[in-house]
């Protein structure tokens, strides 16, 4: 690290060369060729420098040339680039073009090159800031929703900084990491969560580290879909990779300062609630039984006429005696009623997002400030989130052929959650009995504030109680940024170098704290405080060489090296039992356990990039890349990773070039490959850890009594592991007609995933559980399409279309020898897993016993409980969780400064496990169970093969429909397995750009925006985008998991 | 300043500190696992698979079905439910796959002691471990046959390196057993110069007198097993269970400190509430006008009386049926109680001589103090002479069976199924179960693990699609395999 300081020093000694020559000055002004008006801020260089000034506010330049300078370049955003070559000139005006086709729209591709979106052989797709940021939405995942092809986005839930998953073009990998890599301002930055929530059905979600970038300071971002777009990354790129460009003042008019001041404030509530059963109480078999989970009693209106609880027997006519009201020390005789629980529950919720940016850029360079907070209150009690980022960046000439630059943000950001799964603080308030007054009814006893008072047995906490008792909070404290050096000395006319050097880094601390109350589950309680401190440095140097060899052919070269090296520390203290309530601190447990972990990793890759253009018709490019990394066998630590590909532009040919209807044409075909590496470990010895399986928390506790022990690690590592391979190839087309009015952008990519890494399960009676080992082949092959329009122009009314489809078909070719499948998460039954022959990921469980031909075998035994009704049969697939595909249209209205976009998310085909329907079913408080004094046939057939006609239930047989949802169709996993096809209204934005001229030249915007606002879904109940797990079993997998959320606000923009 | 002198300047430091920062020692450097011990003595290794044997294999789900299935406690929510309506859980792999894998890692472990505390090993001359880790193995091993008949074990605990080991024979792993038994009897009668194990052997402190006397009590225990097949050794069993325990100070009994350790039996009802009192259980101590009744059952709390749960029908409803009595967060795990040892010899004794073996009377006489001091009582002489001496006169061995079938309530349910499967086989249906459901569908063992199932041809084999439990006999109860 002091060699790289000493480096740096002497770096920027060295660069104070000022160069005195003769010179001259040449002065000018740009004009647009629209309207005749100067145009400011735009560049005008001296080919092949950095050498260059920017034009003024009324289009004005003037800046002095040396003798070799021979041609001047002018660009803007949005008009076509001029060469202008100097000769014996002191004045040159210029008239600009609008750039209509956008040919000339430069995109920034891997490691900061940027490129004309033309040149590339391989699709990228990029999204504005106004496209992220139009409808508020504080979460940078979700922001981008319905507007990418390819990728695949899954919120876990609604809540407040709840955890997402980013996927494009389907998984990579079964058990590992399949989210693309992020870049912020050319330093790759952590995003995923250090926490994974394992197999996701016990405590609170973790937020994945992406949830710390504000979306309001983002300029734009580009993502890199494609193994050849990122594989110049390489083995970090085989996910792709979101470039995020943050706002730093470049493209500003020089001179004055520019602010700009925005506010979003929406109001969020439950996007859907469910439908329940107003007609039966808490009980069983239709008998009231105060103080079970289930609401299988009599009606409701019949609990006065209860033999033990009624009141019309015992002098309390028409009302019935409830003994948690006596437990409360409360009149405990009521008159029956219906509560709205879960309505009761959930409240409001309230987002605000504030951010102020200020910049400015002159002639050497510009500069920004930026500061933003998010403050969010969930739609469920002691939920929310408070967000805060500063950044500062800035970018400077020193002379001639040295500049320098820093992009650093920092972030604090604290989230407050709830537990789901098996340890769900909803459990009962998605469950309860419906004349249970849960809201009404005391949490806890009159004389001690830790005793619960709850309609059921204490496995779960009363939500009330819980909401004020227990906590889970996680706090993050980030800074990431970096700081650059280039220098471009002139070398010839028709050549440019240009050497950077990039030093970074992301350092970041996060805390999280999981605390069960003394008095939670009727028990003392127990808290865990745990968290991670994780450092990465990043050195980046590049060396860019561009070439002119002739009129006719291009050539850019580029070789450099990156260092990656992270430090992390994981420290986990763990106490149970409180010894009395209301100091909920680590001190006041009886047991503590500590436990510290420390893990640094290291990639070191040398890479190059060759790229020849011929004619700006053909583009070929090349790249290569040779990784080293710290996390695999020692002979197995290095690696190779090349891509290679070309672009065509068709309509370049003399014969196309002037087809009218056909504006732009051009075909691309790449290839590439590039890997993932394993984390590598000897094999070792761990101490024991008795969680999982039938319990809650932990019953046995190393060190017991002051005596530790270790057992033999079961999961083992394969002295033998490579690195997974990913080869891909990917073909498209873009085509653009009418002048650009209708676009398409096709890619077909087809990825083959190679000796995948993974814990690979081994038959326990090998004394192991898992062997990390390369053992499995995934295929994917992708279809995307972009298409856009413009249909309507006309008098300031402008209409435009985005349409982004996105088929994805990922198969599981082949699993090591004797694995059939691959657990991500979930219980014994159900359970998500990866399976071969089958799409990834697929949920597994319990099926019906049925007959060859498919149908459902219900039992024939006349006087038998379950006769006419169904059996459970083997385990097999009972859901596919990917979809068949994504569709994603955005529309945009504008007139004379108002703007009606609206953005419309398909999700057709997939299933999930929806476990909180299937319980809802089984607790009696569904809709669906209402009708139970009915009687039914159970559809299908008789093990003879006829159809069911076994008719059961009705007065007759008054448990027989209980009898068939609680102890049969609560057995079948495939009962609770949900077709969750959807069309959402995303977001709906209509906003108003105030005429300058009123407001003394200020931008200000004012709109009003909705999201998620309209759901049609096959899913009963529930909105589909709720779930568990922030890993791979994302979006597959749901049990009384943290609900969406509906969104109403508004904003302003200001700028001035 | 040139170009040229300025890359000089600055590329041969950068390469060669880049070129250092990737050398496969640097790399390896950074990679060295700094959480984890790459090694441990056994004494570290010894604690845990007592542990283990005791709460997740003797102690946990094994126990938990099998009180169900003999009928000391009635499943009335979910899994438990399931397996008292035989309905899925007992025929599915998933069932019993934790403790499956908890037997193989135990197993696993005990091997790497074994290697490291035999001759070759690191630790060559700790005969005392040494034979600590072959008793346990002999014990584990025989809870995994007893419950699911043949099982892999001679190409089994080789991991990464036979991925599918095949099955052994039952009768090959009980004569394993045996040998195991006796080599770890030798070995512990060897002088050592090792350490004793001290506070890391939670069972017996470190005292090699106790873990013979144990070694020998399951010698006693596993000839009596084999009654079918070997023809009944009884006075063997005699012979092993005189030199085991002689007193409840003896006996393998695991304590939970119901903190850092907490009881099995207590946890699965703080975590699941799984469970409600058994009618059949019930009725039995209710004919013999039996005081544990009143101890063994409790109502559910907030709850007024006891509601006994139906055997084979209850309602799949919690917090309405009573619950287990004998349950607390310290109530200990048996791997071998004083009370199964002395049941031991009053059967022999019995089988030997009948009423007239006043030595099976007395024997009886001390299992029952023995068991009622288990569960805090004091054997009653009302009881003894009014109730289970005349039972015991009119058909001793039966007496014995039922006696020793009450006193394992409810955390030495295994050894109550294992008894009852057992005297089957002797045409002795002394033990009456009261499911309905027994008629077609009394679990006759264990399914493997699911974790072997879906990896091991062999084991996916055996399980075939489960039904086996209901049909298939282990062999020393009288089937094949």
């Amino acid at each position: 690290m002091r060699k790289i300081t000493i480096m740096l020093v002497f770096l920027l000694i060295a660069g104070v060369n000022f160069a005195f020559a003769q010179s001259r000055t040449i002065t000018g002004k740009v004009t647009s060729a629209q309207d005749g008006m100067g145009i400011p801020g735009v560049t005008v260089m001296v080919k092949g420098t950095t050498i260059g000034t920017t034009t003024d506010i009324d289009g004005n330049y003037s800046f002095a040339v040396q003798p070799d300078h021979r041609t001047l370049i002018f660009r803007f955003v949005g008009m076509i680039s001029q060469e202008i070559v100097i000769g014996e000139q002191s004045t040159i005006n210029v008239v600009m073009e609008p750039d209509v086709l956008q040919m000339e729209e430069v995109v920034v591709t891997a490691l900061g090159i940027s490129k004309e979106r033309k040149a590339l052989g391989y699709s990228v797709q990029d999204v504005s800031s106004e496209e992220l940021t139009r409808s508020g939405s504080s979460n940078l995942s979700t922001a981008l929703q319905g507007k990418i092809s390819g990728v695949e986005i899954k919120p876990s839930s609604g809540m407040p900084g709840a955890s997402s998953q980013i996927i494009i073009r389907g998984a990579r990998s079964f058990s590992g990491n399949n989210t693309p890599l992020y870049v912020v301002d050319g330093m790759p930055i952590s995003s995923t969560a250090d926490y994974s929530t394992g197999n996701s059905v016990t405590g609170a979600d973790i937020a994945n580290r992406a949830v710390d970038i504000d979306p309001n300071d983002i300029e734009s971002i580009n993502v890199l879909k494609g193994q050849a777009a990122a594989a110049l990354y390489g083995i970090k790129a085989s996910n792709g990779v979101i470039i995020i460009t943050t706002k730093s003042g470049k493209g500003n008019k020089t001179g004055k300062p520019a602010i700009s001041f925005s506010n979003f404030t929406s109001f969020d509530k439950v996007s859907r609630k469910p439908d329940y059963q107003t007609k039966y109480a808490q009980g069983s078999y239709g008998m009231n039984v105060p103080n079970t989970s289930f609401s299988w009693g009599p009606e409701i209106n019949s609990l006065p006429d209860d033999p033990t609880y009624g009141g019309n027997s015992q002098g309390h006519p028409g009302m019935y005696y409830v003994p948690q009201l006596e437990a409360a020390g409360l009149d405990p005789w009521v008159t029956p009623q219906v509560y709205d629980n879960f309505g009761d529950y959930f409240d409001v919720g309230f987002t605000t997002t504030t951010s102020l940016n200020i910049s400015q850029a002159n002639d050497k360079g510009n500069i920004a400030f930026g500061i933003g907070n998010t403050t969010q209150d969930g739609i469920a009690p002691s939920t929310g989130m408070d967000r805060w980022n500063a950044k500062a960046a800035g970018e400077t000439k020193l002379n001639n052929n040295w500049s320098m630059g820093f992009s650093s943000n920092y972030s604090r950001t604290s989230i407050d959650k709830l537990p789901a799964g098996n340890d769900a603080a909803l459990a009962g308030v998605y469950a309860a009995p419906p004349n249970y007054d849960l809201a009404g009814i005391p949490t806890n006893s009159p004389t001690d504030p830790y005793s619960q008072i709850y309609y059921r047995s204490l496995t779960f906490d009363n939500p009330y109680w819980g909401a004020s008792h227990n906590k889970f909070n996680e706090v993050t404290d980030r800074f990431f940024g970096n700081g650059f050096v280039e220098y471009s000395p002139y070398i010839a006319e028709n050549m440019s170098i240009k050497t950077r050097y990039q030093l970074g880094t992301d350092v970041y601390t996060t805390h999280y704290q999981d605390i069960f109350e003394f008095g939670s589950r009727g028990r003392t309680g127990e808290m865990n405080n745990y968290g991670v401190t994780s450092q990465t440095i990043n050195s980046l140097l590049t060396a860019t060489f561009d070439w002119t060899i002739n009129s006719d052919f291009n050539l850019t070269a580029l070789i450099g090296n990156e260092l990656n090296h992270r430090n992390r520390k994981f420290y986990d203290e763990y106490g149970t039992g409180f010894n009395f309530g209301g100091w909920p601190h680590i001190g006041n447990t009886k047991i503590q356990q500590a436990d510290e972990s420390q893990y640094q990793d290291r990639t070191v890759g040398f890479f190059g990039n060759l790229a020849l253009d011929f004619r700006s018709m053909l583009f070929l490019n090349v790249t290569g890349r040779q990784d080293y990394v710290s996390t695999m066998p020692r002979d197995n630590n290095s690696f190779f990773y090349p891509s290679v590909s070309l672009g065509f532009v068709i309509t370049e040919l003399e014969s196309l070039r002037d087809i009218p209807v056909l504006s732009f044409a051009k075909v691309r075909a790449s290839y590439a490959e590039v890997g993932q590496a394993a984390e590598y470990y000897q094999n070792f010895f761990a101490s024991p850890d008795y969680g999982g399986g039938f319990w809650g928390a932990t019953p046995i506790q190393y060190p017991v009594d002051g005596i530790s022990s270790y057992l033999s690690n079961n999961v083992q590592y394969d002295p033998n592991l490579k690195p997974q391979n990913t080869k891909s190839y990917e073909l498209g087309a873009e085509l653009k007609f009418f002048s650009n009015r209708l676009g398409v952008d096709y890619s077909y990519s087809n990825q083959l995933v190679t000796d995948q890494i993974f814990q690979v399960p081994i038959a326990a009676s090998t004394g192991a559980a898992a062997l990390v080992m390369n053992g499995g082949e995934i295929k994917t092959k992708a279809h995307e399409v972009v298409l856009y329009a413009t249909p309507v122009v006309y008098r300031g009314f402008e209409w435009n279309i985005t349409v982004n489809y996105s088929k994805i078909d990922n198969m599981v070719n082949e699993l090591a020898p004797g694995v059939e499948s691959i657990f991500l998460g979930g219980f014994v039954t159900p359970q998500v897993r990866a399976g071969i022959g089958s799409t990834f990921p697929v949920i597994y469980g319990s099926s019906y016993l049925r007959d060859d031909n498919g149908n459902i075998i219900v039992v024939d035994n006349p006087g038998a409980w379950n006769h006419g009704m169904p059996e459970t049969g083997p385990p097999a697939v009972i859901g596919e969780v990917s979809p068949d595909f994504l569709l994603g249209v955005s529309n945009r209205f504008d007139y004379k400064g108002i703007s009606l976009s609206a953005t419309l998310d398909w999700k057709s085909g997939g299933q999930m496990y929806s476990g909180t329907n299937g319980l809802l079913d089984l607790y009696g408080v569904s809709k669906l169970t209402e009708n139970r004094d009915e009687t039914f046939v159970f559809e299908g057939v008789k093990p003879d093969g006829t159809p069911n006609d076994i008719v059961r239930g009705g007065p007759n047989d008054p448990d027989a429909y209980q009898d068939l949802v609680t102890n049969v169709l609560t057995n079948i996993d495939e009962y609770y397995i949900y077709d969750n096809s959807f069309l959402k209204l995303r977001e709906v934005t209509l906003s108003y750009a105030i005429p300058k001229k009123l407001l003394n030249n200020v931008d200000l915007t004012v709109s009003v925006f909705a999201r998620n606002l309209l759901l049609w879904t096959e899913l009963p109940n529930f909105d589909p985008e709720s779930s568990q797990g922030n890993n791979n079993m994302g979006g597959s997998f749901e049990r009384f998991s943290m609900p969406q959320t509906s969104s109403y606000g508004f904003g302003i923009n200001l700028n001035f | 300043m040139k170009m040229n002198t300025i890359i000089k300047y600055l590329a041969v430091p950068v390469l060669l500190l880049i070129m250092a920062g990737c050398s496969k020692d640097k790399l390896e450097e950074i990679n060295v696992n700094k959480n984890n011990p790459l090694d441990v003595p056994s004494r570290l290794l010894i604690t845990d698979v007592i542990t283990k044997t005791a709460f997740s294999i003797t102690g946990s789900d094994f126990a938990f079905y099998a009180s169900v299935y003999t009928e000391h406690n009635v499943g009335i929510y979910n899994q438990m439910y399931n397996a008292e309506i035989r309905s899925a859980e007992p025929a599915l792999a998933t069932t019993y796959n934790n403790t499956w894998g908890s037997v193989y890692e135990t197993l696993y472990n005990l091997k790497i002691i074994i290697d490291k505390t035999s001759d070759e090993g690191d630790e060559a001359g700790n005969y005392h471990t040494l034979g600590i880790a072959q008793v346990l193995t002999a014990y584990n091993l025989a809870i995994l046959t007893d419950l699911m008949g043949d099982v892999p074990y001679t190409e089994a605990l080789q991991p990464g390196v036979i991925f599918q080991p095949k099955l052994d024979k039952q009768e090959d792993l009980y004569n394993e057993v045996f040998r195991l038994l006796d080599e770890g009897i030798a070995n512990m009668g060897k002088e050592t110069t090792a350490a004793g194990l001290g506070t890391q052997d939670f069972l017996y402190g470190g005292d090699i007198g106790k873990w013979t006397q144990f070694a020998y009590g399951l010698k006693a225990r596993y000839t009596a097993r084999l009654a079918f097949r070997n023809g009944g050794k009884w006075e063997d069993v005699i012979t092993f269970a005189n030199q085991s325990f002689t007193s409840v100070a003896d006996e393998a009994k695991f304590v939970y400190n119901g903190s850092s350790t907490n009881s099995p039996f207590y946890t699965f009802f703080i975590d699941r509430d799984y469970f409600g009192a058994s009618t059949s259980l019930h009725n039995k101590l209710t004919q013999r006008n039996d005081p544990r009744d009143g101890v063994f059952f409790i109502p559910y709390p907030g709850t007024g009386s006891v509601e006994f749960a139906p055997n084979g029908a209850p309602s799949q409803v919690q917090g309405f049926y009573g619950i287990s009595g004998v349950m607390s967060s310290t109530a200990p795990t048996y791997l071998l109680s004083y009370h199964e040892l002395e049941f031991l010899k009053a059967e022999a004794y019995a089988r030997l001589s009948g009423v007239a073996s006043a030595d099976a009377q007395a024997a009886l006489e001390g299992a029952l103090t023995a068991a009622f001091a288990k569960v805090g009582m004091d054997l009653d002489s009302t009881y003894w002479v009014d109730e289970v001496l005349p039972l015991f006169t009119a058909d001793p061995v039966r007496e014995i069976m039922v006696q020793k079938y009450i006193s394992f309530f409810e955390s030495e349910a295994v050894e109550a199924y294992n008894d009852i499967r057992r005297l089957k086989a002797l045409g002795e249906n002394f033990i009456t179960l009261e499911n309905p459901n027994n008629a077609t569908q009394f679990p006759q063992r264990f399914t493997y693990g699911a974790d072997d199932v879906t990896t091991n041809l062999n084991i996916a084999d055996a399980y075939g699609n489960g039904s086996y439990v209901y049909t298939e006999k282990v062999w020393w109860a009288g089937g094949t395999r």
